[in-house]
């Protein structure tokens, strides 16, 4: 839409500029990682780190959520929560984390809207960064995606040496940016030639890849298939791979209250955990962990893309980084791609 | 904390009383009119050693700025063994919470038999005073705030 | 150096064994440095068994999570044994599963392998990121790890990338087995726990700045729980309703609630393999907090985890002279 340059002594004023009308999320450095936390200043942003320990999806997608109070006992009775109409920025987005939204979208703001999901999307605005020194477990390239792509931003940065590239990518961006104009120069065509350039050593640099052709088809003969079995041992059933995961979004609701007052929350769930299908009958539909490590890899590669038309993964590659032992979706795929169905 | 917000702080204590020693011994200072500081909110369970770690930590998430646990004598616990197993317990999740940061000294046990109205009392005004110079709890207390 | 052509053998001979349903190893993971457990159902599967420093996963979870489900009509129950590895610490969460009726030692083919120490894998990924390729470590005689990245071989001094809880390791020799691969280890004196170290000189309030900063963090994805070998009760009280012990909102009071309520239903029970804090993705020291108790429970009532299968659990037993000083 309309390609800007900041200066890069230049970024900390703009970012304490936008700082004082609207609340702005940034990685900030907790004791050897970094996480998504309100800043009040630009100098807590770290930007150390490639990815932010827990996904951006935390920013719109609350872990504890309250959805209403109520007053308990005879006379009882239900208080709507209010929602609040703060501006938010989240700054320093990498491709995968933007990416979270648009595969969150079709659940939040599908047939019913989640009203608290539905506010922060509408009053957010998404600044991304361009990676230039992916992980060794990222392959959002797989996806077609790049480390340095706009697709799924307002506003995209990516750092030049000295200056940061500003790329405006929607209508909102644009409406945004107009109100820090003075921070900002026309780019030319060289900062655009060396964005390309910063964004195939990006490329370059993401080693490991997901052929994913055809698989979500596939996955639909291969409902029993050794494969889930063979991973399934090796799975301890902790929850990691779900709440670092960009784009998985199960949720649990429970009731909290005192004497007087108490509050129906929402909390993030995992489906690894076996009370998470528990019915009240003491029936499980999904007994063994095998049914579980299935179904996680069934929903992100076989159910979303029937349903929704995207993948959903972004391929961030968090749950590689810190599953204990060593369950590797791109190995699982991978894998699943050579498998006789 | 000043001497003024000492005297000032009135804490909130939960006593878990054993049903046969030390409720009777509660019950026993009532009877005879001893005083005692109005603090404690007693809940009394069967043994002292029925007192689950975790009664401890809610009490204190919940509003306590102390937890005392008092049970029969060593040897005359109504289930044989109770109390020595409450004191074990309890001896353990003071190092912890001594580790995490949390004074100990908000966790206190103390043996009162049913014959010690007198020393039911005297335990009371020592905790109490005890916890008011520790001041109120705020490591982690539940906001209750939605 | 562990013999690994002794190790495969070993396998071999158990899992060609009638009465045994599997054995479990550790194998090459899909990249760099990660390790990843191998289940052998036949002799061909044990090709792949490995053992290097970097081997640090406890695979004494897996027994216990064996499923146990409903059998059909004239179906009979799988009672085969299970065969795994252990170090000395694995053995140890054996003994205490044990001596607590979780398993029977007839349940278990144990392979044990004494351990010089393992690497941590998150100091080792810091000083080498980003590795794609399979890397070999190996131990040499004066302590050091030869690392053969891509062709270049690096020497590190061990005590760099061993985990910590492994330099205060009093036990490095499995405590039961049936098989043994390679010689003891003699131990000497070992230093304390470099976690615990200054503590009696940190003020309250510190200790307690550290800890809020950590549990705040928490994300309560129970990782801790779930890798830990220990933890294995069928409903923990952290997924009970009713009552309800620990709400499931994620604030800073409730994930205190649940470190502390994880951390000391491991007193006396806790054999430090520091599995819960390696795969802690938030890395919150939680071996800090085991140790203490570790280190109190020795002190108060000289009472070692996982030595003795026929010993009694510590909160299962009392003597009549104990430490009461907090008694009034």
């Amino acid at each position: 839409m309309e390609n800007l340059v900041i200066q890069t002594e230049k970024l900390s004023e703009w970012v304490n500029e936008v700082i004082k009308k609207n609340k702005v999320f940034a990685p900030v450095k907790e004791t050897d990682f970094s996480n998504f936390k309100i800043i009040d200043d630009y100098s807590e942003i770290d930007f150390t780190y490639l990815l932010p320990r827990v996904p951006a999806k935390k920013i719109l997608f609350k872990q504890t959520e309250t959805l209403f109070l109520f007053t308990p006992g005879s006379k009882g009775s239900v208080q709507t929560k209010e929602i609040s109409d703060e501006k938010l920025v989240v700054f320093s987005l990498r491709t995968c984390d933007a990416k979270t939204f648009s595969i969150l979208d079709p659940v939040f703001l599908g047939d019913y809207a989640d009203p608290f999901y539905k506010s922060r999307r509408e009053r957010s605005i998404l600044i991304g960064l361009s990676c230039n020194k992916p992980n060794v477990n990222c392959f959002c390239t797989s996806f077609g995606d790049s480390p340095a792509s706009s697709d799924y931003v307002d506003i995209l940065l990516t750092d030049l040496d000295g200056k940061h590239l500003v790329e405006v990518v929607t209508e909102r961006g644009k409406k945004f940016i107009d109100n820090y104009k003075k921070f900002f120069t026309s780019a030319s065509k060289e900062d655009l030639d060396s964005k390309k350039k910063v964004e195939e050593q990006a490329i370059k640099g993401i080693t490991r890849t997901m052929k994913l052709e055809g698989i979500p088809e596939k996955l639909d003969k291969m409902f029993e298939h050794p494969i889930w079995y063979e991973n399934a041992m090796k799975c301890i059933g902790c929850g990691t791979c779900t709440f670092v995961c960009p784009t998985c979004h199960c949720f649990d609701m429970q009731d909290e209250s005192t004497l007087r007052e108490g509050a129906r929350v929402r909390v993030w769930d995992y489906c690894m955990n076996p009370e998470y299908t528990h019915h009240a009958s003491g029936h499980n539909p999904r007994p063994a962990r095998m049914n579980r490590v299935r179904n996680r890899i069934f929903h992100k590669f076989n159910y979303y893309p029937i349903n929704d038309n995207i993948v959903g993964c972004t391929g961030c590659g968090r749950c590689i980084d810190y599953c204990s032992v060593n369950i590797d979706v791109i190995d699982i795929i991978n894998k699943i791609g050579e498998a006789e169905s | 904390m000043t001497q003024e917000q000492i005297e000032e702080f009135e804490p909130n204590i939960i006593g878990f009383l054993c049903n046969w020693c030390s409720y009777a011994g509660a019950d026993l200072a009532g009877t005879s009119r001893v005083q005692y500081p109005p603090n404690i909110k007693i809940i009394k369970v069967m043994c002292s050693g029925r007192v689950n770690p975790m009664f401890v930590i809610n009490a204190l998430q919940q509003g306590a700025d102390g937890v005392l646990i008092s049970g029969c004598h060593p040897g005359d616990c109504h289930y044989q063994s109770g109390n020595y197993l409450a004191r074990r317990r309890m001896g353990v999740m003071r190092s912890l919470l001594e580790q995490m940061g949390i004074e100990p000294d908000r966790v206190k046990m103390t043996w009162v038999s049913a014959a010690e109205g007198r020393k039911f009392a005297q335990v009371i005004e020592e905790v109490t005073a005890e916890i008011k110079k520790l001041g109120p709890m705020k490591q982690f207390r539940r906001e209750q705030k939605w | 150096m562990v013999d690994k052509e002794l190790l495969v053998k070993t396998a071999k001979k158990i899992v060609s064994r009638e009465d045994v349903k599997y054995v479990v190893g550790y194998k090459q993971g899909t990249y760099g440095f990660v390790i990843s457990p191998s289940f052998a159902y036949t002799p061909e599967d044990v090709d792949n068994f490995i053992y290097n420093p970097l081997c640090k996963k406890n695979l004494t979870v897996y027994p216990i999570l064996e499923e146990k489900l409903p059998l059909r009509r004239e179906e009979e129950e799988d009672k085969r044994k299970i065969g795994i590895v252990v170090k000395g610490c694995d053995s140890r969460a054996l003994v205490q599963i044990i001596q607590e009726k979780g398993l029977t030692r007839e349940d278990l083919v144990i392979i044990g392998i004494p351990c010089k120490g393992v690497i941590d894998l998150k100091k080792i990924e810091k000083r080498f990121p980003n590795q794609t390729e399979a890397v070999n470590v190996v131990e040499t005689d004066n302590a050091e790890y030869i690392l053969n990245i891509s062709g270049a071989v690096q020497h590190i001094p061990k005590e760099e990338l061993l985990s910590e809880v492994c330099k205060s390791c009093e036990y490095p020799n499995p405590t039961i087995y049936d098989f043994l691969i390679g010689e003891k280890i003699e131990v000497g004196e070992v230093p304390e726990y470099s976690g615990l170290k200054n503590l009696d000189e940190t003020p309250l309030e510190d200790r307690w700045a550290y800890w809020e900063k950590h549990f705040q963090n928490c994300i309560r994805c129970y990782a801790c729980r779930e890798a830990c070998p220990l933890c294995y009760c069928k409903t923990c009280m952290a997924d009970m309703l009713e009552p309800q012990w620990i709400r499931r909102s994620v604030n800073l009071s409730e994930n205190t609630a649940w470190n502390i309520m994880r951390a000391f239903h491991l007193a006396g029970r806790c054999i430090s393999c520091g599995e819960c804090e390696s795969v802690c993705p938030v890395n919150i020291p939680l071996m800090e907090l085991n140790k203490k108790l570790e280190k109190d429970v020795k002190e108060m009532f000289k009472y070692n985890a996982g030595l003795d299968t026929k010993e009694k659990t510590l909160f299962g037993t009392f003597n009549t002279e104990e430490p009461e000083e907090f008694i009034m």
